[in-house]
């Protein structure tokens, strides 16, 4: 038997507004990889109900700081909690939903064209 | 004891608080193992230092944050909007000018596609297309189009597409420079109204215009109208100078208008007469202005033609000096036929006779004044004299003649004759009585010299006398007729009634070049 994540296990939260920050360096590759990815993510399983918030580090160093930002990019969901980091471009969709709490334990993955 | 063995065995809650902090310490390690692993496998492409200045990013491939920010700092300045996007049509980058200029944030609008941040409209359907195979062509593109924001206020904009590319140079996405020239284009339009507006006046103005440079005195631009004005056509206008095109008899005479013309900004002539293409000469009336466009000096001149105003005017001053001429005349005639009728008429009747004569008198000059003192219609004439008699013309009162136009002199003569011969056939003769007739006629005789031929003959009235002595009204059928006219008058007083007849020079009494074919 397969251990299930502990927040996969946990119901599919579906009312919930998120508040995502990512946090990106400039221009670079995977920066902008990781933001068309979390657009993504948020217009498919949160549409209407997500605010998200680009952050440049190269802009605002300071901003990294008081988010204890190590590397970029970085995504912090703030709100629901608990408080949530992952780290990369965020093409690890799986991994995103069931760290987002959106992905209903023990059901088949979404088919890849949906992304 | 009791209380020992409570201290040391946790209540539930306490249990659950550890746990709780348990599984969050167990997340937080799980976060940093996979922060770690993440750089491990070079998942990330910057990192964030402490140091004694403050946070320190790194990036780990390409530029340095510092040069990254520099740019990024460098595209903020730039007040043209800047975006990139990416092969699927996300933005990647987006300047200050182009959150300003759409409305959005960067956070909001990095990763959305352009659609999210404005729609757009080509300007014509064919600059899509074209558009497309620039891309691919040349890998940029450049022309104007609409964006329509979120809040549907519509820009015009110029855009300057650039495809980008990774170092195998394969496409990576594009970068767009886009410039707001919606005011520009607002000026455009107004400019273009005004424009068409002002254009339609100078090509269809009444008016010959000019626009010529001060700097060189020659023609740089001339309308339709003063192309007709002058018969030269408008090719030969241009480059001319004035006293070149019949305008100023002299490059001297034309000289000295342009200083006055700097000296005062304005001049104005009343009357210059312009010559034609073909050597004919023309009155105008020219006013010049010197003005400013776009920082040079240019002098517009308007060209008025005024012959038809001369004319009016030389006609005004004729009908002045006639109307005076007439005046003088007139009150000449009155002075004799008040002598004359005072003198030979009968003092009881004299108020009456005068008053009738002056009344004769002023019928002639309805007329004349009715014809602008061009002469009178004989049968106008008649009829005008007759006026009591109006229901007795066609039965008793015959009228026959061509259309011939007195002068106004024999207009004025034959008048009181005929007058004067009514009054007699009413008081004694064909008139007087229920059956006689009048027959009035009139013709051009040829001859050496063509006649005017006049005739009034009485028949059917009382049996007439040769009458005992000559009043001033047979003086005036007679001489003062015949003098009018240097005509001759016969007055023969037959029994059957009273016959006058005038015959004078054609020139004398008609009009030269009246018509002379519609008989009455």
């Amino acid at each position: 038997m397969t251990k299930t994540p502990v927040e996969a296990a946990a119901p599919v939260n579906d009312t919930a507004h998120y508040s995502l920050h990512l946090y990106v360096t400039g221009g670079t590759v995977r920066s902008i990889r990781a933001i068309a990815n979390i657009r993504k993510i948020c217009e498919v399983y949160l549409k209407g109900r997500y605010d998200l918030d680009v952050v440049d580090i190269s802009q605002d160093p300071m901003r990294a700081q008081s988010e204890q930002i190590i590397a970029a990019p970085t995504l912090i969901k703030t709100l629901p909690l608990p408080l949530r980091r992952f780290i990369g471009d965020m093409s690890q969709t799986d991994r995103i939903l069931v760290g987002l709490n959106l992905y209903p334990g023990g059901a088949a993955l979404l088919p890849r064209g949906e992304l | 004891m009791t209380r020992q063995v409570e201290n040391e065995v946790p209540d539930s809650r306490s249990v659950l608080a550890l746990v709780e902090e348990n599984s969050r310490l167990h997340m937080r390690l799980a976060e940093a193992e996979e922060t770690l692993q993440a750089i491990r496998t070079d998942e990330v492409d910057a990192l964030v230092v402490q140091s004694v200045i403050g946070p320190k990013v790194y990036t780990l491939q390409g530029l340095d944050a510092e040069t990254m920010r520099f740019r990024g700092e460098m595209l903020a300045q730039v007040s043209d909007a800047v975006i990139a996007v990416d092969r699927d049509e996300r933005i990647t980058y987006i300047n200050a000018a182009a959150e300003k200029l759409y409305g959005v944030t960067t956070s909001r609008a990095l990763g959305n596609t352009l659609q999210q941040v404005y729609d757009l409209r080509w300007l014509n359907p064919t600059d899509e297309v074209s558009a497309h195979t620039a891309l691919g062509d040349f890998g940029e593109w450049r022309g104007e189009n609409i964006h329509i924001r979120s809040d549907a206020r519509e820009l015009n904009v110029e855009s300057s597409l650039t495809v980008l590319r990774n170092i195998g140079g394969d496409a990576t996405g594009r970068l767009a420079v886009v410039r707001d020239i919606t005011e520009r284009k607002l000026h455009e339009n107004k400019l273009q109204v005004s424009e068409v507006r002002y254009r339609r006046l100078f090509e269809a103005a009444h008016d010959g215009i000019l626009i010529i440079d001060p700097a060189t005195s020659k023609i740089i631009d001339a309308n339709p109208f003063m192309t007709q004005l002058l018969g030269y056509p408008h090719s030969d206008l241009i480059g001319k100078e004035l006293f070149e095109i019949g305008l100023w008899k002299d490059e001297h005479a034309s000289q000295d208008m342009f200083a006055k013309l700097k000296l005062s900004g304005q001049v104005r002539y009343e009357n210059l007469p312009l010559e034609r293409v073909g050597g004919e000469h023309q009155d105008v009336e020219v006013v010049a202005n010197l003005y400013e466009e776009n920082g040079r000096s240019v002098i517009q001149c308007n060209i008025r033609d005024i012959s038809e105003r001369r004319r009016s005017e030389a006609h005004v001053e004729m009908l002045m000096a006639e109307v005076n001429h007439r005046a003088k005349n007139l009150l000449a005639v009155v002075q004799a036929v008040a002598y004359q009728t005072a003198r030979q008429g009968d003092p009881a009747t004299l108020m009456t006779r005068l008053s009738e004569r002056i009344n004769g008198l002023a019928v002639g000059q309805d007329l004349l004044v009715k014809n602008q003192w061009h002469g009178v219609d004989v049968a106008d004439l008649v009829r005008g004299q007759l006026a009591h008699f109006a229901d007795l013309i066609g039965t008793r009162v015959s009228l026959s003649g061509p259309k011939l136009r007195l002068t106004s002199e024999a207009a004025q003569a034959i008048g009181m004759a005929l007058h004067e011969l009514a009054t007699n056939a009413v008081k004694y003769g064909a008139l007087s009585n229920q059956e006689g007739c009048v027959d009035i006629a009139w013709q051009t005789l040829p001859a050496s010299q063509q006649t005017f031929d006049m005739s009034w003959v009485e028949s059917g009235g009382p049996a007439v006398s040769v009458p005992t002595h000559k009043g001033f009204g047979h003086t005036i059928i007679g001489r003062l007729v015949e003098a009018s006219v240097q005509g001759v008058t016969q007055i023969k007083f037959e029994p059957s009634g009273l016959m006058w007849r005038l015959t004078a020079p054609l020139d004398n009494a008609v009009n030269p070049g009246g018509p002379a074919s519609v008989a009455v």
